[in-house]
């Protein structure tokens, strides 16, 4: 009966928007990294449906209709490159040379490790491109036959991991530049990554915004033609 | 807001129609993405025809990727037999990630 009513598409519609609503509330009054908004949504919604016992699919007849949107977010994500890039033009080969180094050993080294632990290929396939923004990367991994949702859990998880400890890692690492620390947490941890570094600095954030973008890209045009090399 | 909301949707169909056209190996959005930097670099087109959609987009994206967070309950089990290789491969290659694209800009001076 409840059942009935819960494949309305309006009810994954509105328990994502009121999830999300509640998340943001959540991490303004407690300023906590793990609290990040995405996280608590993701969490929240799914405790809700395995209490009420909700099948995945039945949540997700509204589900798709925001995730949807994800295509022309990504389309904008070109408008957003534009702009930063009229910013950065006067290091733009160096900052370019240091996204693609990054970007492929983010891609080479995730496989090669997970090959080198024995994980799954379809495990493999899901988190080749784990340091891109989550858009570009579902659509990677659909590519190359993983399975998205694995995909998205994790890359969200590795923007938190960027954003709690990027910095941190660059300093103890004997890394001063704030074009290098922006541009570093950009191609690693993607959207997260951006916002702590504009925590550090306006300049960190443009370069990370960027390099966010950049990595989408040559991960997005590399990284099946890897998958095919190795499998 | 509707003019760049067409533009917006207009360069996702190009991009989706070039990747059907052709079998590319590469998803439709993103083609969309390349095709209109391109055309805002080119001036075929202006920021401000686009950038009153894009900029809302952009804000909100995070909620759109959402349902496909909420998914990974589908796959429970396997992450959790598997969490210790993912968790080891993806912290690593993240570290590593981190440090060489900072390291090859330190050690330009930039």
């Amino acid at each position: 009966m409840m059942q009935q009513f819960f494949q309305l598409p309006v009810f994954g519609v509105f328990i994502t928007l009121i999830a999300y609503f509640l998340a943001v509330k959540l991490r303004k009054s407690w300023n906590y990294v793990l609290l990040n908004p995405v996280l608590i949504a993701i969490a929240g919604i799914i405790c809700f449906l395995l209490i009420f016992r909700i099948n995945f699919e039945t949540y997700n007849v509204g589900g798709k209709y925001i995730s949807f949107f994800l295509g022309p977010s990504v389309v904008a994500l070109g408008v957003f490159f534009y702009e930063k890039y009229e910013e950065v033009k006067q290091n733009l080969k160096i900052f370019i040379l240091a996204v693609l180094a990054g970007g492929i050993t983010g891609v080479l080294s995730v496989i090669g490790l997970l090959l080198l632990l024995k994980a799954p290929e379809v495990i493999t396939r899901s988190l080749a491109a784990k340091s891109v923004t989550t858009p570009i990367a579902i659509e990677i991994t659909r590519l190359l036959n993983g399975i998205p949702e694995i995909t998205a859990g994790i890359v969200i998880a590795v923007g938190i991991f960027g954003n709690a400890f990027g910095p941190f890692i660059l300093k103890k690492t004997g890394i001063k530049s704030k074009i290098a620390i922006g541009t570093a947490l950009g191609t690693a941890a993607h959207g997260i990554g951006t916002a702590r570094a504009f925590e550090e600095g306006k300049l960190q954030g443009v370069y990370s915004g960027l390099a966010m973008c950049l990595n989408g890209i040559i991960t997005a045009l590399i990284t099946p033609y890897l998958i095919e090399l190795i499998f | 807001m509707l003019k760049s909301l067409l533009y917006i949707f207009g360069f996702l169909i190009a991009g989706e129609l070039v990747s059907w056209l052709f079998q590319l190996p590469v998803a439709g959005n993103i083609l969309g993405m390349l095709f209109i930097f391109i055309a805002l670099k080119l001036k075929l087109i202006s920021l401000e025809d686009v950038k009153p959609a894009s900029d809302k987009l952009i804000k909100y994206l995070v909620i759109f990727f959402i349902p496909y967070g909420v998914g990974l309950m589908v796959h429970f089990n396997l992450i959790a037999e598997f969490w210790l290789p993912i968790s080891v491969a993806v912290i690593f290659s993240s570290i590593l990630t981190l440090y060489v694209t900072a390291i090859i800009l330190e050690k330009s001076g930039k």
